[in-house]
């Protein structure tokens, strides 16, 4: 039977935290992830401090009283004194906010009109300084749905969390090399409507977030959070989605975990829990109370001119939704194709420029040669630059060789092997025969496919493997 | 009702409301926002241009601290502590949005109970104010209240705290005060304000606590972080430390010796330097007169010399000139030649103390010819290893209590503190 959430007081609503390029939040370190080996070893303790509001937070003391050591360790290469809290932080990355205001901008949110710098208590040992910098850029936002509007209340910029390395009894390790990376939160309202709609919800932010320029790509730069609660149960937050795919399922088995709990008489609390791969979640720590943010002291806040937010909101890009049914009516591909595309900073340039090949065939060397390099040809395509691509696309325009070449050169070009034209250049009907008719002389009683094999060892690039094996067995068939 | 900080208020302007409490805002910026804390924490700036009307839902209720007391068990060493300000008492004012040297002594074990496990805690805050605007009066009051506690027999040692950019000035000028010292004044300071999680002002005050009621030297150190870990303090003669570096935690290095002692949170203490004299029980005297007309001059290529004229006129009872290296000032070149100077200023019975700008190593009178010129023709003091910091410091001490030429001059080479040292461990570069 369909479960009917909004019967089961189904409450959800999600943070997305998305990581930028560049430079790091308050520092000039890079933000490649370089994967240096370690020369920095430092070791910490934190200590539960007294609020605002000069109670200590509930997440701070729960924390506190597992008495941890924190171990980090990092490359000089990636980090400096301010990960290591030795040294104030530089002032607000300039271009780290202005990508975080035109994503404000793409998700129709207001932009504050000074930016303040505040310190948000983290007890954890993620952020070696006990807090995380974090400020309130833009607020009241939304975006569009199936199920109508899901409003964006705020988006913050904030600096990304240490890597955790592992945790013991009383010490928990980390990396610091992701310390400090810009980090953008969008935060939506609880208004979700069901699991799916979720996914719906995080698909659609990761497409706007993507359609901004110096938003990172790839694994772990960016990260859904889930907040959930029913009818008498409790809310909690869900982290560490393997991918969007996961996320209805989660939820479903998490207001079943809630469900159960709720008929059984079993008090529930208010809970941090991690997304298992088998679609369950375990616990990790306490929701922390509210009161964990004091100004950054050591940073000026930002002041917004309204001429510059008029500035980027008439140069903001095109949505990569948008680009997508463009591409598809524009150069006849498939919306899968189109979506891969969009990421490829050439093709448009390459559609324009090789008119005498069809944007289909300029997609397929794009996308899907690159694929078949990598699982028949066991090379690693990603070695492939625009120029090598270019290269090949203008050799295919001036038919100085046949699409069949393609592969076959690049792989070459992956191999850094030197290459030849003639050596591609297309054997007439009538020599393939001929030489089909010699193979079958020379070794006979084989079948289709031996020949083909040893027909195509010899003129692999020069002719197409359909028609060989149409004339193979055409031969064979006399 | 008019809005005031603290307030919980709705502000509306055109469309838009918004919720929250207001916020002072700090001096420092620029006028024309208005900051207010949302529900979520997170404080926004608000054009003032904007608002059409701010509207207050409930005033702000001032609470008042429960008084406190010490805990005190039987068999525990007892432990004075003297704060005097600095980031170790900062704190951010949550309805200024400034940095306060708020915290006192007391507070320091309100939120460290671990400290009355170690000793009997006696807490009192003498002053509140950041190390930089610390002067030689200020030593005077502060090496009084020290003596204070320091004569009385129960205390086995005492913990000031103040501002780390002068700290170093504070221990050479303790260590010339305090005379007969029977048992040891630990300083401490925070690089990281101590409402934050990360502070090294926890580690800085248990091992400080520790080493007050536990070293057995009667010196005046320093007890801050040995490295940027939160693993044990070092403990460094309070004339010759100096804060070398801008903001880490393991700023306050030893120079031209070994650290005297590790000191680690649960009390362990490893000796790594024996020449300190030992507790005793004599009372200490305070010497704490000072000549303010004593200088700190920074040579450097190119000076004017009519900027030693200012001594002159002025008539200044004393200089440290941080030469270069080995002790050099110019001396060759007419436009730029320091020499004429310096001797009108000996003329006049300045007394002119040389060290180095190189702050390791030791300064040399004869080594090169224009040192000769400083030491045999004019008579200015070479002080020896002596930091500048300290020379600055003994010079004004010394003057507090003579002007007699010859008399300052053997002072000043006399070792009060363990100032200077004859012979340099080669471990203790860079240390």
């Amino acid at each position: 039977m369909e479960t009917n959430y909004e019967q089961l007081g189904f409450r959800c609503g999600l943070e997305i935290h998305q990581q930028l390029e560049g430079k790091k939040l308050f520092c000039n370190c890079p933000t490649l992830n370089l994967d240096e080996k370690p020369n920095i070893w430092v070791e910490r303790k934190l200590k539960a401090v007294a609020g605002e509001t000069g109670e200590v937070d509930i997440a701070a003391e729960f924390e506190m009283s597992k008495k941890k050591k924190f171990f980090y360790e990092s490359s000089s290469k990636d980090t400096c004194l301010i990960e290591y809290d030795e040294e104030p932080p530089r002032e607000l990355n300039k271009h780290a906010l202005e990508t975080s205001l035109k994503v404000a901008l793409l998700l129709n949110a207001e932009i504050v009109d000074e930016i303040q710098i505040m310190r948000k208590t983290v007890v954890d040992g993620s952020n070696v300084s006990g807090f995380q910098r974090t400020a309130l850029v833009a607020m009241n936002g939304h975006i569009e749905t199936s199920l109508g509007n899901v409003k964006i209340p705020t988006i913050c910029l904030e600096e990304e969390a240490a890597q955790k390395l592992y945790e013991r009894e009383t010490v928990v390790a980390y990396r610091l090399d992701r310390l400090g990376i810009p980090l953008l939160e969008i935060a939506t309202d609880s208004s979700i409507k069901n699991p799916e709609h979720a996914k719906e919800a995080a698909s659609t932010i990761g497409m706007i977030l993507r359609s901004v320029e110096n938003v990172k790509r790839g694994i772990g730069t960016i990260r859904q959070d889930v907040n959930i609660s029913i009818h008498h149960g409790e809310r909690t937050e869900i982290k560490g989605f393997q991918d969007l795919r996961s996320i209805p399922k989660v939820i479903e088995f998490e207001v079943k975990r809630q469900l159960d709990a709720v008929k059984s008489g079993k008090k529930l609390s208010k809970e941090v829990r991690k997304a298992e791969p088998d679609f369950t979640t375990s616990f990790l720590r306490p929701i922390p109370g509210a009161a964990r943010l004091y100004p950054e002291t050591d940073v000026l806040p930002t002041k917004i001119d309204e001429k510059y937010v008029e500035g980027l909101r008439s140069r903001l890009p095109k949505l990569l939704s948008e680009k997508i049914s463009e591409f598809k009516k524009k150069y006849g591909i498939s919306k899968e194709l189109a979506k891969e595309l969009i990421e490829n900073d050439n093709f448009e340039n390459y559609a324009d420029e090789f008119r005498n090949i069809t944007p289909g065939q300029i997609a397929n060397i794009l996308i899907s040669i690159p694929k078949e390099i990598k699982t028949r040809l066991n090379l690693d395509s990603s070695k492939l630059t625009g120029r090598d691509y270019s290269e090949v696309l203008s050799f295919l325009n001036e038919a100085r060789i046949p699409k069949e070449a393609v592969i076959e050169i690049l792989a070459k070009k992956i191999k850094g092997e030197k290459i030849e034209l003639n050596e591609f250049k297309s054997i007439s009907e009538a020599e393939l025969e001929k030489e089909i008719r010699n193979v079958i002389e020379e070794k006979p009683n084989l079948n289709a496919s031996a020949y083909m094999g040893i027909v195509m060892s010899k003129f692999r690039g020069k002719a197409e493997g359909k028609k060989v094996m149409e004339m193979i067995n055409r031969a064979l068939n006399k | 009702m008019q809005p005031e900080n603290g307030d919980y208020v709705i502000i509306k302007i055109k469309d838009e409301e918004f919720e929250g409490i207001l916020i002072p805002r700090p001096d420092i910026f620029k006028k024309g926002h208005l900051i207010l804390k949302l529900a979520t924490g997170y404080n926004i700036g608000i054009d003032e241009k904007k608002i059409t009307k701010i509207e207050v839902i409930k005033k702000h209720e001032q609470k008042i601290p429960e008084k406190f007391e010490p805990k005190s068990a039987k068999g525990l060493p007892a432990v004075s502590i003297l704060s005097f300000g600095g980031t170790i008492s900062s704190k951010v004012d949550y309805r200024t949005g400034g940095t306060y040297a708020d915290y006192t002594a007391e507070d320091f074990i309100k939120m460290m109970p671990e400290l009355e496990k170690v000793a009997n805690l006696r807490a009192e805050k003498v002053m509140g104010i950041m190390s930089e605007d610390m002067s030689p009066e200020d030593w005077g009051t502060m090496a009084q209240r020290i003596a204070n506690e320091l004569n009385k027999d129960e205390v086995h040692g005492v913990v000031v705290t103040q501002g780390t950019d002068t700290l170093h000035f504070s221990t050479a000028a303790m260590s010339f005060f305090l005379r007969n010292l029977n048992k040891p004044v630990v300083f401490t300071a925070a690089q990281r304000s101590i409402d934050r999680g990360s502070s090294d002002a926890y580690l800085n005050l248990l091992c400080s606590v520790q080493a007050a009621a536990r070293f057995d030297g009667a010196a005046v150190v320093t007890c801050m972080h040995g490295t940027s870990s939160d693993n044990f303090c070092i403990l460094n003669r309070g004339t010759k430390v100096r804060k070398m570096h801008t903001s880490r935690r393991d700023a306050f290095r030893p120079i031209n010796e070994m650290p005297l002692a590790k000191v680690h949170g649960d009390g362990k203490i490893e000796i790594l330097n024996h020449s300190y004299e030992k507790r005793s029980h004599r009372k200490v005297i305070v010497e704490n007169s000072f000549e303010e007309k004593t200088g700190l001059l920074y040579v450097h290529p190119g000076m004017n010399p009519e900027i030693l004229d200012f001594f002159s006129e002025k008539k200044y009872k004393g200089i440290v000139i941080a030469g270069t290296a080995l002790g050099h000032v110019p001396t060759v070149n007419p436009k730029y030649s320091l020499y004429g100077k310096i001797k009108k200023l000996v003329d006049e019975k300045t007394i002119v103390v040389i060290a180095t700008q190189t702050i390791y190593g030791r300064v040399h009178p004869f080594v090169y010819s224009n040192l000769r010129k400083l030491s045999i023709e004019l008579g200015c003091i070479y002080a020896e290893d002596i930091l500048p910091e300290t020379a600055f410091v003994k010079l004004g001490w010394i003057l507090g209590q003579t002007s007699n030429k010859d008399e300052v001059a053997k002072m000043m080479l006399t070792n009060y503190a363990n100032e200077m040292n004859d012979r340099h461990d080669e471990e203790s570069f860079l240390y």
